[in-house]
Formats: structure tokens, sequence, C-alpha cells
């Protein structure tokens, strides 16, 4: 019956909101916390009344005290995590289109590389990799974080599979109209891969953006850590103050849900395309 | 126009793999100017290592945490998108955010829930008088991690089996209904069967995540309590910048290398046996 | 096409290239060697991850470059992640390390040396000088080591006191804290009677390995129980064993009753979760942002660690909590001589100590703390940093092995986690332990 119905969807959507809000529970809290005053945090879960206190002490570090650098930490965090994607994002079109469209000697042999790399555990590179930074001066510096990070497989391979579908009548137009191979990326095949790099955007500037393990090794200095790194460091020294924790959590989180919410759209567009 | 990516790749990929290679057959401690070649002994060494052997041990009962509850979390929530008549999109994006919380955030918010005089435990030591030591358990420490991180990945992984659920053809439910199964029925012998694909595609990736576990019990529990939840990365984090025994760790990266990948390996045969006994190619 | 592309690709490199450049970080030539021309030196201090020490270090250092033009000092915090310790150590690997540094222990400047990470300081013009002007002459004697070299200028000595919550221990009939184990677990089964919710002593860190840890815990009652006996001396374990025991089994004891909270739990004693805690005088500006209403003598009294019941509970030993400068052999020797030239300078006046007091509460590690006039007006205002300066003489520094560190996770992982968690008896652990120390010093 049609009445029965309607109450199923309707308990359905009680159902999936409930579920919602377990979700993103985490980030509720962590947001309340930060605004709570400290006697509560940890204590309630919602705060009787809010204050900016955890916020103003991240900043001024409290009575006579140097405060950590989050700021610049959170800048580093932007230069270092766009610089890497973009340089991702790059390579990534540049090697997918070789390897999709473009006939050349090579293209076996490369294509077999990468598999290769894809299969690797890139946890052996580790401390090759760190050395090469150590000895070739780029330790503290921003090269080190962005450099051996500024290749993705996973983003070759999604762009591969990509071009590969792109019809080739498109591509033997542009050249017999006189179209340079970079001129064709630039003006036929980008405009075509909208939903795809937001989604290999978002992914990527994503995962490097929580990434740990690396930034903590090849910077030392204080102000090149990323804003990640900061908040890991402080997790001992600064857990007797929780408050200014979850503040610094929040800086680090909710940047990244802003630009996911804004681009949703693109993000839900771009999952439909890469899922099928 | 790949020859950069080339050259990228000989600089950043194929020296220091030849370089690790070598790194593992010496006993060199990164600061000290001299060292020696030490053939297997690095090797020997970690494979009667107590921390090393954790670290092996550890993978597998995170695996055996997270694969399940992962999967029929990320189960549950596609078929609940995917049973919405409308707002699919608000809800699927609504329940990838937790994708975007960073391994260190997520551990501050854990950490203080479960603290001692947390809501939650003051709760659990009123009414049950249950004081649970939550992150000092063997048990529970590694499953609150497990729990962390299907929190985390189960709104990516809906995704994945939501695009399985919406592409099976209205015409097997419709013959399916013909047969006279409808729900349970139809959903055990219909649509997990024809979600094969999605179901192959999450186990592996999930698998493929536990060998590389790190920020979480780095920042949460430092690898205890009792090597409860040292992972291969700590292990080798550990081994490598801590006490600098550079060509050791990198022996040990060499086994976590083979394992992963073996591991892997008898995981996809697994799967595509099962798949193709029932009809998948 | 093909090549055109590639030019184009490499053009858009460089040109990434030069921008990264143009960003890139301070990367201020850590080990810069002095401009020739202007002979401007610079000099890499790290601070302890301790703000009020580095906002103290920082002000000399702006004092010290007033009056030195040719000197550049830049202070930063040192790494701490996994610990200090592992964050200087990497530096030394990378290439990196400072030129000075602070918080250094004993045992770890050990290691130190003994890689020759470190320059002895003795060997500077002005060492002897600094010493007698700063009235150091018997505190740093106990610093000497095996090679009679003085490697570390120890900065401060915090006698490890433990704090009682004053408030509790009167409603349950007390108007002192108790000095011996007996009385201790008295109080303890009291405690528990009115207050099952409440604990002795919570620290997490009693159920974990970590090394530095066990100057906190072990070290302080070890230290009492056997009246200052050595732990390791040289390469030679020369503790008291019956003594050693006795510690082991209070822990097993308050751990029996209940009295041990061993979860991670937030501020449990200015809380009142937990009535007794080891407490060091930085706590105080912590208490003093964080928990205004802790009132000495009202809400909590310190004492030295309780003693076993057949010990004299008068003139107790405890655990000197004491770190100093160490000047890296990494660094260029004018390097070295303007960093020793710097801390002369800051510990000529005794006024530097006494801000430095004043902003840390860690008392300095000088001879004459309770009797120099300098202090004796801070130290009548702040009662209890009296007695932390009071009980400089009684604090046992730490040990000066090569492998503190293995032998302290030692101590923790054989003996006093599994007495606490109720897995070994104390007898078996001590001797678990001590056969596990034996086979690292070989």
């Amino acid at each position: 019956m049609a009445g029965s119905k309607k109450l199923k969807t309707a308990l359905l959507y009680v159902l999936a909101f409930v579920v919602l809000i377990i979700m993103v529970f985490p980030y509720l809290y962590m947001i309340l916390s930060s605004l709570a005053p400290w006697e509560q945090v940890d204590r309630k879960i919602i705060p009787t009344k809010l204050t900016l206190r955890s916020y103003e002490w991240l900043f001024t570090g409290g009575d006579g005290v140097v405060p950590r650098p989050w700021l610049r930490a959170f800048f580093n965090s932007i230069f270092v995590t766009l610089s890497s994607t973009v340089l991702m994002l790059v390579t990534a079109i540049l090697v997918g289109y070789s390897l999709a469209k473009l006939k050349f000697k090579g293209s076996r042999f490369l294509n077999n590389v990468i598999l290769f790399q894809m299969f690797y555990p890139a946890v052996i590179l580790l401390i090759p990799l760190f050395l090469i930074v150590r000895y070739s001066g780029m330790y503290d510096t921003y090269w080190a974080m962005i450099l051996p990070k500024a290749v993705s497989l996973w983003a070759i391979f999604m762009y591969t599979n990509f071009f590969r579908s792109i019809p080739d009548e498109l591509i033997e137009a542009a050249k017999m109209d006189g179209a340079g191979q970079l001129t064709i990326i630039a003006r036929i095949v980008l405009p075509m891969s909208k939903s795809i790099t937001t989604i290999i955007f978002l992914f990527l500037f994503m995962e490097r953006w929580v990434e740990l393990l690396w930034d903590m090794l090849v910077v030392n200095n204080e102000k090149m850590l990323t804003l990640n790194v900061l908040l890991a460091q402080m997790f001992g020294p600064y857990g007797a103050y929780p408050g200014p924790m979850y503040a610094a959590s929040v800086l680090l989180t909710f940047p990244i849900l802003i630009l996911f919410i804004i681009f949703s759209k693109n993000f839900k567009e771009g999952m439909q395309f890469v899922l099928k | 126009m790949a020859s950069p990516y080339l050259i990228y790749s000989i600089i950043f990929f194929l020296f220091p793999l030849c370089w690790a290679i070598y790194l593992a057959f010496t006993n060199w401690n990164l600061i000290a100017p001299d060292y020696e070649m030490v053939g297997l002994q690095n090797f020997i060494e970690a494979f009667f290592s107590k921390s090393v052997r954790a670290a092996f041990w550890v993978t597998y009962k995170f695996m055996l945490m997270f694969v399940p509850i992962v999967i029929a979390g990320s189960l549950c929530l596609a078929l609940i998108i995917h049973s919405l008549p409308k707002l699919k999109g608000l809800f699927s994006v609504g329940y990838f955010l937790p994708y975007l919380a960073s391994g260190v955030a997520s551990a501050i918010v854990v950490n203080g829930v479960l603290s001692y005089n947390s809501p939650l435990n003051t709760f659990f030591r009123h009414s049950f008088g249950l004081d649970i030591d939550w992150l000092g358990s063997p048990i529970l420490a590694p499953l609150i991690i497990a729990l962390m991180m299907a929190w985390k990945f189960m709104g990516y992984y809906a995704l994945l089996f939501l695009s399985g659920l919406e592409s099976i053809p209205k015409e097997i439910y419709e013959a399916a209904e013909i047969d006279g199964a409808v729900g349970w029925k139809r959903f055990w012998h219909v649509t997990v069967p024809m979600l094969y694909p999605s179901f192959y595609t999450v186990t592996i990736l999930a698998v493929g995540l536990m060998f590389g576990i790190f920020t979480e019990p780095y920042v949460l529990t430092g690898g205890g309590p009792d090597y409860s939840t040292h992972t291969w990365q700590l292990e080798i984090y550990n081994q490598a910048f801590e006490k600098l025994n550079a060509g050791y760790g990198t022996a040990i990266a060499i086994i976590n290398s083979v394992v992963t990948f073996a591991s892997i390996l008898v995981f996809r045969k697994v799967l595509e046996k099962w798949g193709a006994r029932h009809g998948w190619e | 096409m093909k090549k055109k592309g590639f030019t184009k690709l490499i053009a858009a490199l460089l040109v990434v290239a030069l921008i990264g450049t143009g960003c890139q970080g301070q990367n201020e030539g850590k080990n810069a060697k002095g401009d020739g021309a202007n002979n401007v030196v610079e000099i890499d201090f790290w601070a302890a991850p301790n703000p009020t020490q580095q906002s103290f270090w920082k002000k000399m250092a702006d004092g010290y470059m007033k009056e030195h033009k040719n000197v550049k000092i830049k202070v930063s915090p040192m790494p701490e992640s996994p610990s200090s310790e592992a964050g200087i150590q990497s530096a030394i690997a990378s290439g990196h390390a400072p030129v000075i540094s602070e918080n250094i222990s004993r045992g770890f400047a050990a290691q130190l040396a003994a890689s020759h990470a470190i320059v002895p300081l003795d060997e500077f013009k002005g060492f002897a000088e600094l010493i007698s002007k700063r009235q150091m002459k018997e505190t740093i004697s106990g610093w000497k080591f095996a090679d009679n070299h003085q490697y570390v200028l120890p900065i401060y000595s915090n006698a490890m006191l433990f704090a009682w919550r004053m408030d509790v221990l009167k409603e349950l009939g007390y108007d002192a804290p108790p000095k011996t184990y007996s009385e201790v677990i008295e109080l303890g089964k009291k405690l528990k009677k009115k207050y099952p919710d409440k604990f002795l002593w919570a620290r997490a860190d009693l159920v974990k390995p970590t090394w530095w840890a066990r100057w906190f815990d072990f070290f302080m009652l070890y230290n009492a129980a056997s009246n200052g006996n050595n732990f390791i001396k040289g390469n030679k374990f020369v503790a008291d064993d019956e003594a050693g025991v006795k510690t082991l089994q209070f822990f097993s004891d308050l751990s029996k009753n209940d009295l041990l909270l061993t979860r991670e739990a937030t501020d449990p004693f200015e809380n009142a979760t937990a009535i007794m805690v080891d407490l060091g005088p930085w706590t105080f500006p912590y208490w003093a942002e964080k928990f205004p209403e802790m009132e000495f003598k009202q809400n909590y009294v310190l004492s030295l660690p309780p003693v076993p019941d057949d010990v004299d509970p008068n003139n107790v030993k405890t655990f000197a909590d004491t770190k100093g400068l160490v000047i890296y052999a990494s660094a260029t020797k004018e390097q070295q001589q303007a960093a020793f030239d710097f801390i002369k300078w800051v510990y000529s006046d005794a006024n530097n100590d006494l801000a430095w007091f004043k902003q840390t509460n860690l008392p300095p590690a000088r001879d004459d703390l309770s009797t120099n006039e300098a202090f004796a007006s801070y130290l009548a205002e702040n009662p209890q940093l009296k007695q932390y300066a009071e009980n400089i003489p009684n604090a046992i520094p730490p040990m000066d092995n090569e492998k503190t560190v293995e032998i302290q996770e030692l101590i923790g992982k054989e003996a006093l986690n599994p007495v606490v968690k109720g897995q070994k008896t104390a007898d078996k652990a001590w001797e678990d332990m001590k056969k596990a120390i034996n086979g690292v010093l070989k």
C-alpha cells in the first residue's frame, strides 16, 4: 500500500541521516571541542558555552611562551601539497597520453616499467630516498617534500585508461589541422577530462595533505614542517592542552572538508565516470 | 614526451631500489663513517627478531578485524544510498567525508573520547562498573585502530559498491522475482554474487592497505601495548630512523615487500578462483 | 612535433624549478661558516621543547647580540618526535646538527661523547672562570666523565619530589604525607574505602617501557630506598639488590591494592582523581595557566619519596632530573668558541639565572641556590620552589652509561612493567632485569 511505502521511505531517510551523523561525528566533536572551555574538553560532548581560548592559545602560546608556527605550517602544507599534486597531474597527463595515444619505440617497455612500479611496495625505497635527500642537500627544504613525491602511478594509470577511451579520430583530425602534441592535449584532451581530473586532483591532494611519514623524515626545522607533522609532534607535549590540539586539528581538517564540499558536484560527476 | 618521466624514475626509483638492495646487506648505522658487508645477517636477525615477527602477525590481525568490518559497513552504506529515491548525492558525499581526515586528527579525537574522564568512560563506569582500558589492552587497541580505519574507508568503498549495485540490470531482479526470490533471499542469491567485481576490488584494496599502516599506531599507541599494534612500517621506522640501523631497516623493508606481494597474490588467486566457480571470468 | 613538445616540457619544468627555488624556505646555512669579510659567526641554538625555556634563550640571545654585533644566534626548539634524543641523533646523522643545544642528560651525553659528536667543554678558554663565577664547583663535580673531561654544563637540577593532595589527605585524617611504604599502603586502603574511584598514583608510563620515564618512577624510589647507591658504575651493574627488590615489591603492593591508575588520563592529580604524583617544578607555570586554584600547603604539599619500612625516613635521597648544554663537534672551531662565549656571558650574571628560575621554575644548577641573596626573595615568595632548592644536595643525577636508553628500557620491560601488571613477582623481576642488563653491558 502506498502509505506503508511512504513510511518505509521516511524511515530509510531517518536511518540514512542517523548514519550520516555517526559518520561525521568525529568532525563535529573536533570542532565543538576546539571551541569548548578547557574544563569541559573531553568531559562533555556538547559544551555549555563557547570560547575562542584554544585558538588564541594556539597562536599566542599563552603567558610568556613562544607559540608554535601553526599558520606557517598551514601554508607549508598548502604549498607542498599543491605543488606535489600539480606535478603529479602534469606527469600523469603527459605519460598517460603518451602511453594511450602515441606509438613510439619504448611504449611497451614504459608500460611494463609502470606496471612494475605500481606493484612494487614503495616501502623499500624509503631509506634510500631519505639518503638521497640527505646527501643532495635537499634536507629541510621544500624540494625534499615535493620532488620525491611528484609522481603518482595511480594517476598515470587512471589517465592512461581514460585517454584510451578518447576516439583516435578526434586526435587525427587535430593533427590534420597542424596541431602539435601539446596543443592537442591542451585544446582537446584536457577539456574532455574535466571530471576525471577533478577527481584525480581531489584524491591526490587529499592523500598528500595527510601524509605523515615522509614529511616527518625529511624535515627537521620547525618552520618547514607541514601542519600534519607539527600536529603529530605536539601529540605528546600538548597532550595536556587538548583544547588547542583540537583547534589545530580543525585547522588541519576543515579546509579539506570545505574544499571538497565546494567541488562535490564535480566529484559526483567524476565518480560516476570513474566507476562505470 | 615521456622521457622526463623515465629520467625521474631512474633517479627516484631505480637508483634507490638498487641502493636498497645493497644496503640490506650492510650493517651501516647512518652516522658511522664505516660499515661492513654482513651478508644475510640482517635477514637472519630480522627473522628471529621479536618485533619483526610481531609486525608480521599484527598485519594479519588487523586484516581479520578491518576487512570484514569495512566490507560489511561499506556494503550497508551503499545499500542505504542505493535505496534512497532522492538525495543520493548528498549522502554519498556525506559518507565519504571521513576519508578526508588525517590520521593524526582522528587520533586526537579518539584519544580524547577514550580518555579516562571522558563522557564515554564515565558512562561505562557509572552504569556498568566497567573500567575499560581501551588503548592498553592488546586486543582492544588494534580493534580501535581497525575501527578508525574502517570509519575512514567505509564511505570510499561504499562508492565502489554503489556503482556495482547500480550496474546490476533490472532484468536480473525481475527474473529473480519471477522465481520467487525476494527480500533476504534476493540479496544473498542475486545481489551479492552480482557484486563480485566490487567485492574483489574492495577486498584487494582493503588487504593491501593493511601492509602500510603507520600514522594511527605511531601517534596513538606507539606500537604497543606489547607490540599488539606494531606494524611493518612502524618497525622499519624504529629501526632505521630511531635506532639508526639503516642496513637492518632496509632488510626489513625488503622482507615487508615480499610478504605484501605474496599475500596479495594469494588473496587474488583465492578470489579469482571463487569468482570463476560462480561464473565470473 | 615530439621534439617541440619535449622542449616545451623542459621549459615548463625549469620555470617550476625557478619558482620553487625562489620560494625555498628558511635554509639559512645551518652550519654556515663565518663570513670572512665581516666575521659574523652564525650559531644555531637548539632549546628544549619547553616553551618557557625557548622564551628564555631567545631573550638571552637578543641581549647578547645587542652587545656583540659579530655573532648571530638563532634559537629554535629541538625536534621532539619520537624523543628529543632521537631528534638530535637524526640531525647529527643528516649533517644538520646545531652548534649548541640544551636539554642533554648525562646518559645521553655519554652516548654522544662516545661517538665523538660533542666536544669537551673544559678545553675551552674561560671554562674555569665560568665555573667559579657561577658557583658550580660542587654541582659540576658529579658530572665528570670517565675520561676526566666535562662534556655538559648543567643548567638546572630538579630534585624530584612527590606532591600530595593535602586536601584529600586531611579528609582521610592525615596532616602530613606518609613516609614509609607501609604508611603509604595504609593511606591507600583508607583512600579506597572512602573514595573507591580514586587512586593513589596515576601514571600511564608505569606500564610502558619508555626509558626516560624510569627517572620519575623507579629511580625516585630506588634512590630513596638504597640511600643513593649507584645503579651502574662505569660498565658494571652495582645496584643494591635488596633495596631494588623492596622498591619493586612496593609497586607490586600498590598495584595489588588497586592504587595505581595506568590508563591515560588528563590531569588526574589536578582533578584529585589521584592524590600523589611525581612532580617537577616545571609543572608550576602549567598550573598557573590551567589550574590557578592549586595552592601550596592548601591543596598540595611536597615530600621526598617514601622509603621501605626499615630505612630512616629522614635524610632521604631522590632523583635529580638535571640537564645541560653541550657543544657539537660538527660546528667549526669559530662557532664552538662563539657559542661557549655566549654561555659564559649568560652565566656570569646571577640575575640571568634568576630570570631563568622565574620563567621556567627550574632550579639553576648552582651550589649557592639556597644561600645566594639574588634568589632569596624569589624563594621566599615561592616556598614550593624553596623545597626543591633545598633538596638539590639530596638528588642523585642519572647514570652516565652509553647504553642508558637500553638499560632503562630493560628496567621497564623486565621489571617495572610486569610487576605493575601483576605478571611477575618482585624477586623474579629483579633477577630477570639484572640478567638482561648484564647482557647489555658486556
